[in-house]
């Protein structure tokens, strides 16, 4: 049996995926959901102008989340100066969403999507866990016009993007939004 | 962001674009909560606020008002300012907040509001209060709003002469 061949973008990189509807070169929809507080959020305005790491998780319960997400909260640690945003997504409900954000330590933000509306629009249900539904893991990394830049199924945990690897895409991102990316020397 | 400044002052603030009486939590008149907003300083003591916080229209609120003692200050990327910020965006965002500044580089204060008495716990663990003293007031209606949490993680200031959380460089 032949292994499948990993996809690349238009460039040939190698490193992303297509998941559901979310495909390198597309953009997210400008859903609005609840935050871990029950604020109502619109992912616009939570990306703002910065390049933002796009979180899609199955829930607290599920071990491999629990370690993607303590690389994302060492990846916080630049994040807090590198003017690059944060945002996981779940079917969990804001209340469940806030403490497991505590437990964490995490300092961005959780959206919840209980009735799985935007799961539906996104084409992100996991149909093998026909108990939870949960969203299936899914990282994309997106620039202020919610286009995406790099998508990564994170199924089988090695789908998952490493830090590095979002550092570089968060790096390109920024390099094309900054317009004084080159230092200004004399 | 345009210029927004905050101060507590004696008496009435008729020049102000929005100004509420404060009271101490044991009822006693503290002053004259106001805000300008116009890119001159309009008061001795003003100081820069997330003009998001200012609405002339917003519900009677309480307030942990953090200020430097007379003639101390710290850089705003001190640690313990850092920290606070951390600390701010780890817990529950309360209804709104601003660092207070009065130039690009130094932390001057803070202020914390929320809506009810019952959140004066956390007006009590209010990170900046770390830093230096904190007053605990009661404002009337008519002027503070509400600034929704940042998305986080950022602590940084978009751009050094603006408060944080203030979050875009436009």
């Amino acid at each position: 049996m032949s292994a499948r061949p990993r996809p690349r973008d238009a460039n040939g990189n190698v490193g992303v995926d297509t998941v559901g509807e979310l495909a390198v070169g597309g953009q997210v929809p400008d859903f609005e959901l609840l935050d871990h507080a029950g604020n109502r959020r619109r992912l616009s305005q939570l990306v703002g102008g910065d390049p933002t790491v796009l979180h899609f998780y199955r829930g607290w319960w599920c071990p491999k989340e629990q370690a993607f997400l303590r690389r994302l909260q060492a990846l916080q640690e630049d994040a807090e100066v590198a003017y690059s945003r944060m945002v996981s997504v779940s079917i969990d409900p804001p209340e469940v969403n806030a403490a497991f954000r505590a437990g964490l330590g995490a300092r961005w933000t959780f959206l919840s999507d209980p009735d799985r509306g935007v799961q539906t629009q996104l084409r992100l249900r996991e149909t093998t866990d026909t108990l939870n539904n949960p969203y299936v893991p899914v990282v994309v990394v997106i620039s202020p016009d919610l286009r995406i830049h790099a998508a990564y199924n994170g199924y089988w945990y090695w789908g998952r993007p490493t830090h590095d690897e979002l550092v570089t895409h968060l790096r390109d991102i920024s390099r094309q939004l900054r317009p004084d990316w080159e230092a200004p020397t004399p | 962001m345009s210029r927004c400044w905050l101060a507590l002052v004696e008496g009435l603030a008729t020049d102000a674009d929005a100004a509420a009486s404060a009271f101490t939590t044991d009822g006693h008149p503290a002053g004259t909560l106001a805000a300008w907003r116009r890119r001159a300083k309009p008061a001795h003591d003003a100081l820069r606020v997330d003009e998001r916080l200012i609405d002339p229209d917003g519900a009677a609120a309480w307030i942990s008002l953090v200020l430097p003692p007379s003639g101390v200050r710290l850089p705003f990327d001190d640690l313990a300012v850092q920290q606070a910020r951390r600390l701010v965006l780890l817990h529950q965002f309360p209804v709104g907040l601003s660092t207070l500044l009065r130039d690009d580089s130094h932390f001057e204060g803070a202020i914390t509001v929320a809506r009810s008495p019952a959140d004066e716990h956390r007006l009590r663990d209010d990170p900046f209060a770390r830093i230096f003293p904190s007053r605990l007031l009661s404002v009337e209606a008519g002027i503070l709003g509400a600034v929704l949490p940042p998305t986080g993680p950022t602590i940084e200031r978009y751009g050094s002469g603006n408060p944080w959380p203030w979050d875009r460089f436009d």
